[in-house]
């Protein structure tokens, strides 16, 4: 018999990036972690969640190109 | 008018002789730091003095990179560096307008979010069942160029303090408590700027992986 209230879907759903970033403490982990094992759906928001943090800054890191020669002119001319 | 080359500079020497070129004013090295953290600095610029004042904060933070990197004594990483002074010019630009902007003021939880309130029975069990994607590997995901434009498109929409909370966190891998001091927001203020952000960019790869598009 758990000793402890579970958590619903959306206490999950709004823990979720602090449980990937290891912000969430040990009980609440625990906690976290036991939802998730019961739970097809959370486990499958916080696996989309993990894939979206891993692969977003990826994408973004190819943005458009910054005229570093363009500022670097700006700044000599400012400073002149 | 050219573009900067890709960052290959900095690549083909490790970080200490990069450095050193840097504070020995060769212009190709700082072009590759202005590569490396304009949009990062823009987005920091924004969300503490807002949009108006960005360009000339991050304008002003160059001059003063370039008038100090002589002077930089590595006590902090170059990237911690550069931050500081941008966050630092927006600061005191603010303080010269006389303008308070509160982020979680401008940051509010957009509707229609996973964490709308709609989206849940009153048990708090979501109401129906979450997506699922076709392509759950990073590999797969990041072969998807219309993808691509379409998180972009998106950082670019987001309110400004999520996207700097965002950029810091999950691209320039800052720590929770160097966010707070750059951005002046408490630590769960910045762990919920940066969880929306994410959200926000989730939702846009479950439609893309329903329909195709953005």
């Amino acid at each position: 018999m758990l000793k402890f209230k579970l958590l619903t879907c959306q206490q999950v759903a709004s823990l979720a990036s602090d449980y990937l970033d290891n912000c969430v403490d040990g009980k609440l982990n625990f906690k976290i972690r036991v939802h998730l094992m019961m739970c097809a759906n959370c486990r499958r928001f916080v696996k989309h969640l993990k894939l979206t943090k891993e692969v977003a800054p990826k994408f973004i890191n190819e943005q458009q190109p910054v005229n570093a020669e363009a500022i670097l002119q700006r700044i000599k001319q400012k400073k002149l | 008018m050219t573009t900067s080359p890709p960052s290959t500079y900095m690549d083909n020497m490790d970080e200490q002789a990069f450095i050193t070129a840097l504070i020995a004013g060769d212009d190709r090295a700082f072009c590759e730091i202005i590569t490396r953290f304009q949009h990062t600095m823009l987005s920091i610029a924004r969300a503490i003095c807002g949009d108006t004042f960005a360009d000339d904060v991050v304008q002003d933070a160059w001059v003063a990179i370039h008038n100090n990197i002589g002077k930089f004594e590595q006590r902090s990483s170059l990237k911690t560096w550069v931050i500081t002074i941008v966050s630092n010019e927006a600061k005191a630009r603010l303080r010269r307008e006389s303008r308070r902007i509160s982020l979680e003021e401008l940051d509010g939880e957009a509707p229609g979010s996973y964490l709308d309130g709609n989206n849940f029975k009153s048990d708090g069990h979501w109401q129906s069942a979450t997506p699922m994607w076709n392509c759950e590997s990073p590999e797969e995901l990041l072969e998807e160029k219309q993808l691509q434009h379409c998180i972009n498109k998106t950082l670019n929409l987001l309110p400004p303090a999520q996207k700097a909370a965002f950029m810091l966190r999950d691209i320039e891998q800052q720590s929770f408590e160097e966010i707070c001091e750059i951005l002046q927001v408490s630590a769960a203020n910045v762990r919920v700027l940066v969880h929306r952000a994410r959200l926000t960019l989730m939702q846009v790869i479950d439609r893309y992986q329903e329909t195709g598009s953005c």
